[in-house]
């Protein structure tokens, strides 16, 4: 496994987190798409403490998937990426029921997992689960899809204040984010 | 931009007094970005909540980020799952990976971006007339 010469028991030199801004910039670099995107880049990081103890909180769920739209071209396992099936407004579903999302609007890696199994980007079945056995106190009500957008202002002035209003109306405790 | 677009609502909630957990597989996009609680699974793009078909690893996952968003101590506290996507890890090598693409490749996935965007400016522009 590994190619280091100090230990047989070190990692390989290239066992490290994708370095994907880097990777992203490159590649559009390559293809001919002149400067490279910007990413969002703060100094200052908010923070929250939780008010409650986990199982008596209400937890909201915030994902990037898409609901399946059927006349939307190929959003199955594997497809290619699909522009059609992205959504540019937040967008809420009922965590009582069961929902069909999919990721084929994401540049997720397609070269080496499949989108087959829709639990590993959206824990909702599972939360559901977390909830009756108490792990945490309750699921919120709604679960709310955060449209991924290239402009951060739109994002910032358009998106986040949606999410939050929604989530305020859930009265949330906490929310988890699931970035697919 | 699912990890940025995430990253900053993330940022955005807590200002406004909502504790958040982010999950996620780009940990540089996340940590630039800067968001208070993180807990970062390795492996490819498109499993934040565990690995395909592995009900173990999903749980395990959503229970990290559950502890994450209790204990975290302060802002920028990152958590990295144990558990590991395969034995090797080449698959880091291949993702937008232009060391690794023929030019003829390059060339392919140019003219496929060119047509997709098209198609999602066309949504985009609904979107805002709505």
């Amino acid at each position: 496994m590994s190619n280091r010469p100090d230990g047989w028991d070190q990692a390989a030199d290239h066992d490290v987190p994708i370095p994907y801004r880097e990777r992203i910039s490159s590649y559009y670099q390559t293809l001919g798409y002149g400067a490279p995107y910007r990413w969002a880049h703060y100094a200052e990081v908010p923070f929250t403490p939780l008010e409650k103890p986990l199982a008596k909180s209400r937890i909201g769920l915030v994902t990037t998937a898409a609901p399946y739209q059927p006349d939307k071209g190929d959003q199955g396992p594997g497809a290619p990426y699909n522009g059609a099936a992205k959504f540019y407004r937040v967008y809420s579903g009922d965590t009582a029921a069961d929902h069909d999302l999919r990721i084929s609007h994401i540049g997720y890696d397609r070269a080496h997992t499949s989108a087959t199994d829709s639990n590993s980007w959206f824990p909702l079945p599972l939360l559901r689960e977390v909830a009756k056995s108490g792990r945490i106190g309750e699921l919120a009500p709604r679960f709310h899809g955060a449209p991924t957008n290239r402009s951060q202002r739109v994002t910032l002035e358009q998106d986040c204040p949606e999410l939050l209003t929604r989530l305020q109306e859930d009265r949330v405790d906490a929310a988890l984010l699931v970035a697919v | 931009m699912c990890h940025q677009t995430v990253s900053l609502a993330a940022r955005y909630l807590e200002e406004n007094g909502i504790p958040t957990v982010v999950m996620g597989c780009a940990k540089d996009i996340v940590e630039y970005a800067g968001v208070p609680r993180f807990l970062f699974s390795d492996f490819p793009l498109g499993n934040p909540a565990g690995r395909p078909h592995d009900p173990e690893s999903q749980r395990l996952t959503l229970e990290l980020a559950l502890r994450v968003l209790e204990t975290a101590p302060g802002p920028r506290t990152t958590v990295q799952n144990p558990l590991i996507w395969s034995a090797s890890p080449d698959w880091k090598l291949d993702y937008s990976n232009v060391a690794m693409l023929s030019r003829d490749e390059i060339a392919r996935r140019r003219a496929e971006f060119d047509r997709e965007k098209e198609k999602a400016r066309a949504v985009r522009d609904k979107s805002a007339a709505e």
